[in-house]
């Protein structure tokens, strides 16, 4: 009999070492420096709190991968529900960091609820989508599995947390594309916020892309009802998006949203453009092959703020150069592929699902978080994987990954029946 | 999309690499001046006079600074939160982003507190300035000097001139005294010392190790011919007194003591003075601010005689016996029938030496009626009189002597009598205790005016380099004959021995002197005047010395020139029944105060 071990995939494992390694080398420049000691304890304590989080991380690892596959999706509603607890007690008697109420203090460790619960709402909506029978349509099974993820997301925003709300948001079309919602309902979804940024960025480009989205409809599907849907849609987006950015929207809130495109502008460049400013003169300044370890004169001199969490690539940038930053690029691409892989090789809908879910967590958050420090996106507050400070978050992320790593090891587990 | 991603990464990394990282350098590269510690000032023996102190100073960044901090810093600095949120809002309307000088100096405590806290106090800097300090008990106010900050035409005049980096806002440069003369050397030029900062606008690393710095370099200390046991000796004789004195090398002018009473405290200007003391200051009306040793104008009196004698000589108008000629002495000078030009005594027949032992005024009458006023005027000036000084030095006054166009100016009725009252030291005529001083040298040394001079030479701290007094004029000779200067220094030697400043001797030390009465206008009694060398044979000392408003010149002005002669040649003064004499006269003398007299 092969061994329970004999299936791990340990390419990915490595890809991950090698991630969390590049997070350990950016916070430990940041914090152990030639300016250490311009900073505050806390902030100096990061690299071994952060290292201490990692071996919990493991544990957590290690654990997930030894629970069997049935007794794993049996307790799925049951997290679920501990999930949605959590995040309601974070609204009750939870403490705020940095604007949002999300944090859940047990005895002196805290976590963040809302990281926590993109593991159980991932597993709900994987969950939902592979208990449909065959013979039943996919859109009322969607539906209820847009509300298993829609729920945790309307707590996270009740915590003002907006960006990991988002995520939620985003794994909605990377699982109905992967449960057999047809192309064209997905394609409706992922219209919205594309046609949204691009009416930040300027509305004539929006209205052009409003006219290719009518162009591809009407190619890809010859209706003239999918046309007319996806037209009136994008029209609306950017219509709504355009009208409230002009008249509904404070000043304050069209510069937060706007100002990544101009961050230089006079107006935004001390206040809401005084990170995207710095994170890019990091990583100019960083070039070809970077300034070397511990010698960015940004990240030494702390002009970047939130440098170790959700700015770390810049830290990359400046002290690794383009090689560092491409590096770390690879790394995501080539674990985001291999969990593709993995999940191809499952035949399971659950399994499948909680894979191709993994991967799409990922993708979004390394699109939202790097678009963001290269000042391609608005100032959205969410971490790079593994790379970015922040103990909740790397645990949460370990644990997905050993989920996806558990459903491909016992693979054969999965009954046929779930 | 990780494509796109990796397309823009490429973008700002590579494509616009020059821009971005030029905001980078603009943000954390920072030129910081670093200047050079301002000129030591040693005395002639080698004793420190004036040496820096640190004060420091406490900037805020309003842009960086947390306002929650507010009751932390005011608790360290010991002000109350509104004073710290006042200055927040100064720094504000300056530039939100930059540190500016918010708290000048704070004690060593109170900013050791503020730095050991700085983790919690993000926004705020330090700086650490030098003051002078002055660690002997001479004040020598007016001969050193106090340093000023520099104002803003100043600014704008140096930066045309030259360098930018020379000067900058808050910078101290020296307003009086050998501080000013002596600026450039005692400044030395800024350096540079290229630093990365960071957002808190702190030092945290140096650039390129250190490669581009350029050391402050260019500051010289300085050697003073000063002594400081004589300044010392010399101010404390002048309690309750007002006047100066001037004591120089007679063998190359350098200056001994330069006193000027009443003086202040060199500490107060260079603190940053309070505008209260300062008005204090500028309108008492003893005028301490005021330098009267070398810009204090009033007739020589008798001390004059000395001059009238050599001119008097050198120009023949003793007739065909020359020096051996006499004049007789009944009391009074014939010319105004024993009103107006009367002799202290009826001294009989009198020739040049005893007419300057007895000071005899009518012998000087005499001479005084035989003579051309122009030449008197060429004499003067010859001997440095109504002319500035050449010195290192900046404060003076040329000083005055009249010619006959001045008297025709005057509209006033001149004649024959005006001129003999000039022969005695008196009327229309305004010399320094400086350049009375510096006569006094010229006579000790047999007829050399040496430029009278604060400093003997320079050595660089860190070099060891040694300069030579720069730029000081040569001397000049008198042009009179030796033999003449001779007998007049004969003539100065009977005064010490048995005229009018026997009272004054040094024990064991011969000298030569001349004591002096210069007439004060109105109600006002005397001043007190003096001119002395010794030891006469070698001399090493020669010194002029003006009481204000005490009376005859044997009183006070003598015994305190007497005794800083001995101070200077002994470095000690012996005790003794001379001694007594000396010491009782000098310190029970007072100047007649300014308002009294006015009633």
């Amino acid at each position: 009999m092969r061994r329970w071990y004999r299936n791990l995939d340990v390419s990915t494992l490595l890809i991950w070492t090698a991630l969390c390694a590049c997070g350990l080398v950016a916070i430990y420049s940041s914090t152990h420096g030639d300016a250490q000691e311009f900073l505050l304890n806390t902030v100096q304590n990061s690299f071994q709190r952060q290292r201490l989080w990692l071996m919990i991380s493991i544990v957590a690892l290690v654990t997930i991968l030894s629970v069997p596959m049935r007794l794993l999706i049996r307790m799925v509603p049951w997290i679920y529900l501990a999930t949605i607890g959590i995040l309601i007690l974070a609204l009750v008697i939870g403490r705020e960091v940095g604007g949002a109420r999300s944090w859940v203090y047990f005895g002196p460790i805290g976590f963040q609820s809302s990281e926590l619960a993109k593991v159980g709402g991932l597993l709900m909506a994987a969950f939902v989508l592979a208990s449909r029978r065959k013979e039943k349509s996919i859109l009322p099974t969607a539906i209820i599995a847009a509300g298993a993820l829609g729920l945790p997301a309307l707590l996270i925003i009740l915590q003002n947390d907006l960006g990991t709300a988002l995520v939620f948001v985003g794994l909605m079309p990377v699982l109905a594309l992967c449960s057999g919602v047809p192309l064209r309902i997905v394609g409706l979804l992922i219209l919205f916020p594309i046609a949204g940024y691009l009416a930040i960025l300027s509305w004539p480009v929006a209205w052009g892309f409003t006219a290719l989205v009518g162009i591809i409809a009407w190619y890809g599907t010859r209706s003239r009802m999918w046309v007319t849907a996806g037209v009136i849609a994008s029209a609306m987006t950017v219509g709504v998006a355009t009208f409230a950015l002009q008249h509904v929207l404070q000043p304050h809130q069209v510069a937060r949203i706007a100002s990544f495109s101009n961050p230089e502008a006079d107006e935004y460049r001390a206040n809401v453009g005084f990170h995207l400013v710095q994170s890019k003169a990091a990583l100019g300044s960083g070039g070809w092959f970077g300034l070397g370890f511990r010698q960015g004169t940004q990240t030494q001199g702390r002009y970047i703020p939130e440098q170790s969490t959700d700015f770390v690539f810049s830290v990359i940038g400046e002290e690794w150069g383009f090689i560092g930053g491409i590096l770390v690029l690879t790394l995501f691409a080539a674990l985001m592929l291999r969990l593709l892989w993995l999940a191809r090789a499952i035949d399971h809908p659950f399994g499948n699902l909680v894979v191709a879910g993994v991967a799409g967590i990922f993708l979004i958050h390394v699109c939202v978080n790097i678009g963001m420090v290269l000042g391609l996106l608005p100032v959205i507050g969410i971490p790079l994987p593994f790379l970015s400070y922040g103990g909740s978050a790397l645990l949460t992320n370990t644990t997905l990954l050993g989920l996806a790593l558990a459903c491909y090891m016992r693979r054969a587990e999965f009954s046929l029946y779930v | 999309m990780l494509s796109v991603l990796s397309l823009q990464l490429f973008r700002l990394q590579v494509t616009e690499r020059q821009d971005l990282s030029e905001i980078a350098r603009g943000n954390a590269l920072r030129n910081i001046r670093v200047l050079p510690a301002r000129g030591l000032v040693y005395d002639r023996n080698g004793t420190l006079m004036v040496h820096n102190a640190s004060t420091y100073t406490i900037s805020l960044a309003p842009r960086y600074f947390d306002r929650t901090r507010i009751p932390l810093l005011a608790k360290h600095l010991d002000v109350p939160d509104s004073v710290v949120t006042l200055r927040l809002q100064e720094a504000q309307d300056h530039n939100p982003y930059r540190l500016y000088p918010s708290f000048s100096n704070v004690s060593f405590e109170q900013y050791s507190r503020i730095l050991e806290d700085a983790y919690w106090l993000p926004g705020v800097g330090w700086e650490i300035k030098q003051r002078r300090r002055y660690p002997t008990n001479a004040r020598a106010s007016h001969a050193l000097g106090y340093t000023g900050e520099v104002n803003r035409e100043e600014l704008n005049s140096i930066d045309q001139e030259s360098d930018s980096s020379l000067y900058r806002q808050g910078d101290f440069l020296g307003r009086t005294g050998i501080e000013r003369g002596y600026e450039p050397w005692l400044r030395g030029i800024p350096g540079v010392a290229r630093r990365w900062v960071n957002v808190y606008g702190l030092e945290i690393m140096s650039y390129a190790q250190g490669q581009g710095d350029q050391p402050p370099r260019g500051n010289y200390d300085l050697h003073l011919t000063l002594d400081h046991r004589v300044q010392e000796f010399a101010e404390s004789l002048f309690v309750n007194k007002r006047g100066a004195v001037v004591a120089l090398d007679p063998n190359d002018g350098g200056i001994i003591a330069l006193v000027s009473k009443p003086d202040y405290p060199l500490e107060l200007l260079n603190q940053g003075i309070q505008s209260e003391a300062w008005q204090a200051l500028v309108s008492h009306d003893e005028q301490p601010l005021y330098n009267r040793a070398t810009m204090n104008l009033m007739p020589p009196g008798s001390t004059w005689k000395p001059f009238m004698a050599l001119l008097g000589l050198s120009e023949g108008l003793l007739g065909e016996e020359g020096p051996d000629a006499t004049i007789y002495c009944n009391g009074y000078h014939p010319f105004g029938q024993g009103r107006f030009f009367r002799c202290l005594n009826a001294h009989g027949p009198q020739n040049i030496v005893t007419a300057i032992q007895n000071s005899c005024n009518t012998f000087f009458f005499e001479l005084a009626r035989r003579m051309d006023l122009e030449v008197f005027k060429k004499y003067a000036n010859r001997f440095g009189f109504g002319v500035e000084s050449p010195t290192d030095l900046r404060e003076q006054t040329a000083g005055f002597i009249p010619d006959s166009a001045y008297f025709e100016r005057t509209g006033r009725y001149w004649g024959t009598g005006t001129i003999m009252n000039l022969g005695v030291g008196q009327g229309d005529m305004g010399v320094t205790p400086f350049q009375l001083a510096r006569y006094a040298a010229a006579l000790a040394n047999g007829g050399t005016l040496y430029a009278p001079h604060m400093v003997s030479h320079l050595v660089e701290p860190e070099t060891n380099e040694r300069v030579e007094l720069p730029d000081i004029a040569d001397p000049v000779h008198l042009d009179v004959d030796t033999a003449y200067v001779n007998l007049v220094r004969k003539g100065m030697r009977l005064v010490m021995e048995a005229g009018t400043g026997r009272a004054s001797q040094i024990p064991g030390i011969s000298s030569a002197g001349k004591t002096g009465t210069a007439q004060a206008p109105g109600n006002f009694i005397d001043h007190s005047v003096f001119i002395m060398f010794a030891p006469f044979d070698n001399p090493q000392i020669a010194l002029a010395v003006q009481c204000e408003n005490t009376g005859n010149g044997s009183l006070c002005a003598a015994p305190i020139a007497s005794l800083l002669a001995e101070m200077y040649l002994k470095g000690e003064i012996t005790p003794s029944w001379r001694t007594d004499i000396r010491m009782q006269r000098a310190l029970s003398a007072i100047s007649q105060s300014l308002t009294q007299a006015a009633e």
